[in-house]
């Protein structure tokens, strides 16, 4: 049996059975039988749900006379949001806010929910991470496509057409890598962050791993933005106009 | 004259370090070299890292100084120059978490 955190164990105990029969019949065998369900999971499932209660409180309180204090926050967000797509992409940006919005609110509470204890960061274990590049990437393919239909191809052949021999595979294998970097930079970020916790702890058990639980914070949102901005350049790149 | 023996006396500290690679001898040789070509790989990363971000850094607050009205632009350069430097020595970290056992 793996240590698990008490949602893991909760979810395990009720249900073990119908998730680990649902992975043979996929082929997948989990390693602990009695256990299927990961502690990223659990903990992302938690986020997931909590998010989704968060988006319905906002949305059945919203009022244009009296906003409160879940609308005012909930308006700066994506104003922000709004703001970054209008400067990256230009004018067409804000039909990509939405997207970019939910998805920097899934990391960030995903990396923040590591401070509490009893639960851990999905984060830092390097499924999520690439799920969310992974997504991220298939996004901006996919609106690449819808802008400009079966012409988007052309983009990866460079600027000029006699070079596009040459610009194919470069420009291949570099998006391909920009699935390998988001994943990495927010995995390495979130993982490296536990490790040094950990280390000072066993070092100093008093007082200074709270310095490193305040850069964790700063981390956090910093990954979050440096997530999201890079989606929102990919996007630019991919749906551009050359006027 | 005295620089030079200083900073020669300081390297001959590190082949005191060298007898321990003797000890684990029948299979440890590999694990030792290991371990030690990825302490200097991380040692290496971090520190170009931090001389890349220097450089960042000094830019962005000498054209801050030169021109404060562009503070959101220098900014944001800034934040994302720095994280994707930064990415660079993670993925050495990555790479050595991989592979050292």
């Amino acid at each position: 049996m793996p240590e698990q955190l008490w949602i893991t164990e909760i979810l395990n105990h009720w249900f073990a059975g119908p998730v680990t029969s649902l992975l043979y019949s996929l082929g997948i065998h989990p390693t602990y039988p009695q256990a299927p369900i990961t502690n990223a999971f659990a903990v992302e499932l938690l986020v997931f749900l909590l998010l989704v209660v968060v988006f319905l409180l906002v949305r059945s309180s919203l009022s244009v006379d009296k906003p409160g204090a879940l609308q005012h926050i909930f308006e700066g967000a994506h104003g922000f949001v709004e703001h970054q797509t209008h400067e990256v992409i230009g004018h067409g940006g804000e039909r990509y806010a939405p997207f970019l919005m939910a998805l920097g609110l899934f990391i960030l509470v995903n990396n923040l929910i590591g401070l509490i204890p009893g639960f851990e960061a999905p984060t830092a274990s390097p499924v999520v991470p690439l799920g969310c590049a992974v997504v991220a990437w298939v996004y901006y393919q996919a609106q690449g496509f819808r802008h400009a239909g079966p012409k988007y191809l052309l983009h990866f052949f460079g600027p000029v057409w006699w070079l596009g021999w040459l610009m194919l595979p470069i420009e291949l294998i570099s998006h391909l890598a920009r699935m390998m970097s988001l994943t990495i930079r927010l995995y390495a970020n979130m993982f490296a962050g536990d490790m040094v916790t950990l280390v000072f702890f066993s070092l100093v058990p008093v007082g200074v791993p709270i310095l490193f639980l305040v850069l964790h914070i700063g981390v956090s949102f910093l990954q979050t933005y440096i997530f999201v901005l890079l989606t929102t350049v990919y996007l630019a790149g991919a749906v551009a106009e050359e006027h | 004259m005295s620089k030079i023996s200083s900073i020669l006396m300081m390297a001959s500290v590190f082949f005191f370090a060298l007898p321990a690679f003797a000890q684990g001898g029948e299979a440890a040789s590999g694990g030792g070299l290991v371990v030690a070509a990825a302490c200097l790989a991380m040692a290496i990363a971090s520190g170009l890292c931090g001389l890349g971000q220097a450089r960042a850094t000094g830019s962005a607050a000498e054209a801050l100084a030169r021109n404060p009205a562009a503070r959101p632009g220098i900014q944001f350069a800034l934040i994302l120059g720095l994280a994707l430097i930064e990415s660079l020595a993670l993925y050495t970290l990555v790479i050595i978490f991989a592979k050292v056992k």
